[in-house]
C-alpha cells in the first residue's frame, strides 16, 4: 500500500484538447478513493495517468512521495482491474491468478500459498481448475480481480469493475470488494461514473467534470455540502431538485406563489449582501417531508402528477404551487404511496435546504 | 386501445421451447410488463404479440379476435426494439416523422400536424435539441430514445416496447421512465413492456408477469409482486440489494417452533408464520428443511440486543450510504444484507445483534441456486 498523490496534473491530447486540467487530490495509504464523473469528464484519463499507461502532459504523481512520473506501469507495482475481464482462455482459473506471480519467478510453493489465499478471500476455490470460457460473468470478473490483487500491490486500481454485473450479485460484489480492501489492508481507487456506487464503496471521492476537480471530499461532505450545483445535481437519486427562491434575510428563504410567498427558516447564516436577491434552493427527493394537510406555516402545495412505486419507495412527482409551476420529486415509503391527483404539503426542514446563486453554492463563507 | 390476452401460447424453435402456455390478458389502456432474466422468453412473447414470430400452439386474441394468421401490417400495433434501427441519411426529425408518412397509413397528417407531433414527442422524451442532427452524431442513449419517439409518434391500438431505456445510464433511464408513465397517462393506450429491470417493471406498470425459462411464475401488481412474491425467484430478482435467502430447518421442541440455519442463526416463529413454514418444507433426511426470505429493510441491527428472538452475527463488510451503512453479514449458504440507521458506524468483524421483522418473514421451496457466487 502507498499514498498516491496528485500534484497539479494536465493531460493535452493531440489537437489541444484538455481531458485534464489541474488536478490534484491524495489519496491516503489503506483509503478507498472514488474517481467519480460522468462520461468525458476526464476519469479514465486520470486513471491511466496513475497506472503508467498513459504520460503525464504537466504535473506530478507521486507515490509514497517518490515520483513516478517517468516509471512504467509495472516498476509501479499496481494491480489493474479493468470492466473487460481479459482472462488468458486456454489456462485455468488456477494458472489465470498465479500468471502474474510465476512472472515475478516466485517458487511454486510461495505461488500455490498465495493463490490459494486470494481464491479462498474470492470464494473462488471451487472453480481454480475450471477454464475461464465456463464461467459466468462475474465469476470472470472475480478471477480478473484475484489476478490483479495477487500481487499485493502498492495500489490497487479498478475501473468499473462491477458496473456490467447483474443487479442481483452487484451488491454483493459491493461487500466483496469492501471486505478486500478492509481485510488486505489496501490503498484503492476506484474509477466509476456510478455515483451510487461510489457513494457506498469509497471512503472518499474526487468528483471530475470537463477534466477539472469539483469537489474532493468524505462521501457526507460531497452529499451535505456539495460545491456547486453540478456535484449536487450528480450525486444522488433521484437528483436534487431546485426551485427559484429569494433570499429574505441572512436566514430565511422565500418561494413566490400566487397566494404570496412561503418563507422556510435556514439553518447557517449567509453573507447579508445575499438579502433581497433571486437565489435557488437545493432540496433532496428523500429529505422532503409531505404530509395531506398543511400542518404548519412552512409548507407549500402541491399536486402529485405521477407515482413510480418502486418496492421501499415510491417517487412522487409533485408540481408546486410556486409561480413557476416547479415540478419536484420527492422520495416517500412504498407502504402508501397515495395516487396521482391527491393535494399535497411539502415541508423543508431549515437544515435539509441547500442554497446555490446560479451554479455556485452559497455558504456561510461565500462572500456575495 | 386494445385488450391483449394470450392463451395457452407456445413457441418452440425447433425442439427448443421458448415460451411454454402462457396465459395472460391485458385490459385496455392497461401498462403490462413482462419481467425476467436473459433467455426466458419475454422478448419472443412480444415478437408473437406484433406478428414478427408465429406462434407454436395456443392462440393470440387482440380484442376477442384471433390474430394468429394476421400479418404484422394488419395488428395495428407498433412496436420498439432493443437496437435503434435508424435511417442514417434522414434526420432525427425525419426519422420520427417516417411512421406518419407511411402510404398504409389511415390517417394522412398536414405537414403542420406531423410537426406538431414530432414536437410534442420530442419534448417529452427530452429530444428537441437533436431533432436535425443525423443518426450518426448520437450517443448510443440518444439513439434509443429517438428510436422510442419514432414508435411513440404512431397512435396504434397497442404498443409493444422491448427493452426501450435499457442503454441510457441511470439518469437518463429515471427521467425517460417518468416520461413514458406520464405519456402513457395520456395516451391511454394499451402497453406491453418488456424489461430486466425491475425498478422499470414496478415504477410504470399496472401489472406485472415475471417470466422464468419460458413459464410465468408470477402476475400481479407492483405491490404484489414485490411484497408477496411467489418463490424465492421472485423475491431474488425483485429488489435491490436482493432479498436475503438462506437455507435451514424446522425445529419444534415442547411446543415451540424455531426456524434455524446453523448455530447462530435461530427464530423462534409464531402461530401464522409457523402454519406458513410447515405448508414449504420438506422432509429431508430426517429434517424439514426449508428456505427464509426477508428483505434488508426489514431486519433490525444494533450493539445492543433487541428482542428475545435476536440473535448474533460478525459484520462481513459496510457499504456507506447516505441514508445509513448497509451492513453485509456471511451465513454459510449466502450474505445477508441489512439496512441500518442514518449517523451509525460499524466496524468489520463487530459482533451486531440482528432482530427479523415476523410480519415479513417469507418461506418458500427451493427453486433456486443460491450459493454465494
Amino acid at each position: 500500500m502507498s499514498e498516491v498523490t496528485i500534484n497539479h496534473v494536465y493531460k493535452r491530447y493531440e489537437g489541444n484538447v484538455e481531458a485534464v486540467k489541474d488536478v490534484s487530490f491524495t489519496c491516503e495509504d489503506g483509503e478507498f478513493l472514488a474517481i467519480l464523473g460522468p462520461s468525458g469528464s476526464g476519469k479514465s484519463s486520470m486513471l491511466r495517468m496513475i497506472a503508467g499507461l498513459e504520460d503525464i502532459t504537466q504535473g506530478e504523481i507521486l507515490f509514497d512521495g517518490k515520483l513516478v512520473n517517468a516509471l512504467t506501469p509495472s516498476e509501479r507495482n499496481l494491480a489493474l482491474a479493468f470492466e473487460s475481464y481479459a482472462l488468458y482462455p486456454l489456462m485455468s482459473v488456477y494458472e489465470n491468478i498465479a500468471f502474474p506471480l510465476r512472472a515475478q519467478g516466485l517458487g511454486k510453493a510461495e505461488v500455490d500459498r498465495k493463490v490459494t489465499f486470494i481464491a479462498e478471500e474470492l470464494d473462488l476455490a471451487d472453480i481454480l481448475k475450471k477454464k475461464p470460457s465456463s464461467l459466468s460473468g462475474g465469476h470472470q470478473q472475480r478471477v480478473s480481480l484475484a489476478r490483479a490483487l495477487v500481487r499485493e500491490p502498492n495500489v490497487t486500481l479498478l475501473d468499473e469493475p462491477i458496473s456490467h454485473m447483474d443487479q442481483r450479485v452487484r451488491a454483493e460484489m459491493r461487500a466483496r470488494i469492501r471486505r478486500l480492501h478492509d481485510e488486505l489492508n489496501l490503498t484503492t481507487i476506484y474509477v466509476t461514473h456510478d455515483q451510487a456506487e461510489a457513494v457506498s464503496l469509497c471512503d472518499r471521492l474526487a468528483v471530475l467534470n470537463f477534466g477539472e476537480l469539483q469537489q474532493f471530499g468524505t462521501v457526507d461532505e460531497i452529499w451535505n455540502q456539495p460545491a456547486n450545483r453540478f456535484v449536487a445535481t450528480f450525486v444522488g437519486e433521484p437528483q436534487m431538485n431546485f426551485i427559484a427562491a429569494t433570499m429574505e434575510t441572512p436566514q430565511e428563504v422565500s418561494i413566490p406563489t400566487s397566494g404570496g410567498k412561503i418563507t422556510f427558516p435556514y439553518s447557517r447564516k449567509v453573507d447579508p449582501s445575499y438579502v433581497g436577491s433571486e437565489i435557488t434552493i437545493g432540496l433532496r427527493p428523500h429529505q422532503i417531508t409531505l404530509s395531506l394537510s398543511r400542518t404548519h406555516e412552512g409548507a407549500i402545495g402541491g399536486a402529485v402528477e405521477l407515482i413510480e412505486f418502486q418496492g421501499e419507495s415510491a417517487i412522487l412527482t409533485v408540481t408546486l404551487e410556486d409561480l413557476h409551476h416547479t415540478e419536484v420529486k420527492v422520495v416517500v415509503s412504498g407502504e402508501r404511496p397515495g395516487q396521482a391527483g391527491d393535494s399535497v404539503w411539502l415541508g423543508f426542514s431549515p437544515e435539509i435546504i441547500h442554497l446555490f446563486d446560479k451554479e455556485i453554492t452559497i455558504s456561510h463563507e461565500t462572500q456575495r | 386501445m386494445a385488450q391483449v390476452r394470450l392463451e395457452n401460447v407456445s413457441k418452440l424453435y425447433g425442439r427448443k421451447r421458448a415460451v411454454s402456455n402462457v396465459s395472460f390478458g391485458c385490459e385496455e389502456g392497461e401498462f403490462f410488463s413482462i419481467i425476467g432474466p436473459a433467455g426466458a422468453g419475454k422478448t419472443t412473447i412480444l415478437k408473437m404479440l406484433a406478428g414478427i414470430e408465429k406462434v407454436t400452439s395456443g392462440t393470440i386474441y387482440l380484442d376477442d379476435r384471433p390474430v394468429n394468421e394476421l400479418s404484422p401490417q394488419d395488428r395495428d400495433v407498433a412496436m420498439a426494439f432493443e437496437t435503434y434501427n435508424l435511417y442514417p441519411h434522414f434526420s432525427v426529425y425525419d426519422n420520427i416523422a417516417f411512421p406518419l408518412r407511411a402510404p398504409r397509413r389511415h390517417e394522412s397528417l398536414s405537414p403542420h400536424q406531423e410537426r406538431e407531433r414530432v414536437e410534442e414527442i420530442a419534448a417529452f422524451l427530452g429530444i428537441t435539441p437533436l431533432l436535425d442532427r443525423r443518426p450518426t452524431q448520437l450517443s448510443g442513449g440518444e439513439k434509443q430514445r429517438v428510436s422510442l419517439a419514432r414508435v411513440m409518434v404512431r397512435r396504434p391500438q397497442l404498443y409493444l416496447l422491448d427493452e426501450p431505456i435499457a442503454h441510457l445510464d441511470a439518469r437518463l433511464k429515471f427521467s425517460t421512465q417518468t416520461a413514458l408513465k406520464r405519456l402513457s397517462g395520456q395516451l391511454g393506450t394499451t402497453i406491453v413492456y418488456v424489461t430486466h429491470d425491475y425498478r422499470e417493471a414496478l415504477g410504470l406498470s399496472d401489472r406485472v408477469a415475471v417470466l422464468r425459462g419460458g413459464l410465468i411464475e408470477q402476475i400481479g401488481t407492483p405491490e404484489e409482486v414485490y411484497h408477496t412474491p411467489s418463490s424465492d425467484f421472485v423475491a431474488r430478482f425483485i429488489g435491490d440489494p436482493p432479498t436475503n435467502l438462506t437455507d435451514g430447518e424446522l425445529v419444534t421442541t415442547d411446543g415451540e417452533t424455531v426456524f434455524r440455519a446453523g448455530d447462530d442463526f435461530t427464530i423462534q416463529i409464531g402461530e401464522a408464520l409457523r402454519q406458513a413454514a410447515e405448508k414449504v418444507a420438506h422432509q429431508e433426511a430426517g429434517r424439514r428443511t426449508l428456505r427464509l426470505g426477508i428483505r434488508s429493510s426489514h431486519i433490525k441491527v444494533s450493539r445492543e440486543r433487541i428482542s428475545e428472538n435476536s440473535f448474533q452475527l460478525p459484520v462481513y463488510a459496510i457499504a456507506r450510504n447516505p441514508q445509513g451503512p448497509m451492513c453485509t453479514f456471511e451465513l454459510k449458504d449466502s450474505f445477508l444484507q441489512a439496512n441500518t440507521e442514518e449517523g451509525l458506524r460499524y466496524d468489520m468483524s463487530e459482533r451486531l445483534w440482528l432482530d427479523f421483522n415476523q410480519e415479513h418473514i417469507m418461506f418458500f421451496d427451493k427453486s433456486i441456486e443460491i450459493s454465494k457466487r
